[in-house]
């Protein structure tokens, strides 16, 4: 955990939740040039969330580079399910005991009630997104209990990837989350969530996610 | 055969053995290749000269996978190459790369499910000191029942 922005900062907290960092065997961007990145291009948000692939990287500490940039730095895990891939906010030690994270078939109903129960939250991601998301599976198995939230804005959509995440919320009355889903440097803070308060370490992430209290945002269109 | 199987059959051992006879001209070629303007990279005269830290990425084993590993289907694809410099190389001298298994994994995507085989060589100098550690991946993309090109692979991230 790593926030380290000034006491008496705006309410109103933009934090990219979605990000990959150079832990993930996919990713190409080393935490400490997404926050250069950020200060550097000005974006307009206040930290970001590192979820690893199929992992929770329980090893890194991000404090002083937080505290450095003025930035939340906050870790989850990205995790796959047979409806697609699904961020977990709020992992524990317990919850890791849970289930495989590298396991590419998991029961997205286990996951979403292990998750409640270690007071971690689990938030299908890029639902539009063929293969591996939520969307290209709820004709075949149904909709799935439990899910509250989904991610509504995602950096990497194409075409009509976000507009279908959006229908679907909206149809099953799922809460939006955004996430830039950067794997390399310049695509951070591409989409953020926008939090009614401060949120400054993993417990309030999942308080904050659980309460309800925000909005998806997105500026791809701008950069 | 599942990943579990495959891992525990050959992770971490050694299928492939090749020498490197590591000669003046190649480490002042591969600098040169590579942009590379300093004297100790570049001039065999140098008190200092050595082979830039990439230098390793040239040198390849006889075999990719062990010879028993089982033909898994799909798409396969060079995933790329890292290497990780342990101690200087210097001219004159065969290195020797040993190869294993190093990881096996795999994830989905828009293009489906994929499997991620890391071959790993760990090469040494005639001292047996580690020098540099290469890791080869390739990923084996399953191939849809209906390809649908519009939802091709994007290079980065899934």
């Amino acid at each position: 955990m790593g926030a380290h922005r000034p006491s008496g900062a705006s309410a109103r907290v933009n934090l990219d939740l979605h990000s990959h960092s150079i832990k993930s065997d996919d990713g190409r961007a080393q935490v400490d040039n997404y926050c250069l990145w950020i200060r550097k291009r000005e974006l307009p948000i206040d930290g970001f969330v590192l979820t690893e692939h199929r992992q929770f990287d329980f090893e890194s500490d991000y404090s002083a580079l937080a505290r450095e940039h003025g930035l939340t730095i906050l870790k989850a895990s990205e995790v796959e399910t047979e409806y697609g891939h699904v961020l977990v906010f709020g992992v524990t030690p317990a919850l890791v005991a849970e289930f495989n994270f590298a396991d590419i078939r998991l029961p997205l109903a286990k996951v979403v009630e292990a998750s409640e129960r270690h007071g971690a939250v689990a938030v299908p991601c890029h639902p539009g997104r063929p293969r591996v998301g939520m969307c290209a599976h709820i004709g075949e198995r149904g909709v799935p209990a439990g899910v509250r939230i989904i991610e509504t804005f995602n950096g990497g959509s194409r075409g009509s990837e976000d507009a279908d995440a959006q229908a679907m919320a909206a149809r099953l009355g799922y809460l939006g989350i955004g996430g830039s889903d950067a794997h390399i440097v310049s695509h951070i803070g591409r989409c953020a969530t926008r939090f009614a308060r401060d949120v400054r370490s993993e417990g309030e992430l999942a308080e904050a996610l659980r309460a309800g209290e925000f909005e998806a945002v997105s500026w791809k269109s701008k950069s | 055969m599942e990943i579990e199987e495959l891992k525990s059959k050959f992770l971490n051992k050694d299928f492939d053995q090749r020498e490197f006879p590591v000669r003046a001209e190649a480490m002042v070629d591969f600098a040169q290749a590579v942009g590379e303007t300093a004297p100790h990279y570049t001039d065999p005269s140098h008190p200092e000269f050595r082979a830039v830290p990439t230098f390793s990425a040239r040198f390849h084993g006889r075999r990719m996978l062990p010879e028993d590993f089982p033909r898994l289907g799909g798409i396969p694809l060079d995933a790329g190459k890292a290497v990780m410099p342990q101690a200087p190389i210097r001219a004159g001298v065969t290195l020797v790369g040993r190869s294993h298994l190093h990881e096996v994994y795999e994830k989905t995507g828009r293009s489906g499910r994929m499997i991620f085989l890391v071959a790993r060589m760990e090469v040494r100098d005639p001292a047996n000191t580690l020098v540099s550690i290469v890791d080869s991946r390739m990923v084996i993309r399953e191939k849809p029942p209906s390809e649908d090109a519009s939802n091709g692979a994007s290079g980065v991230g899934t």
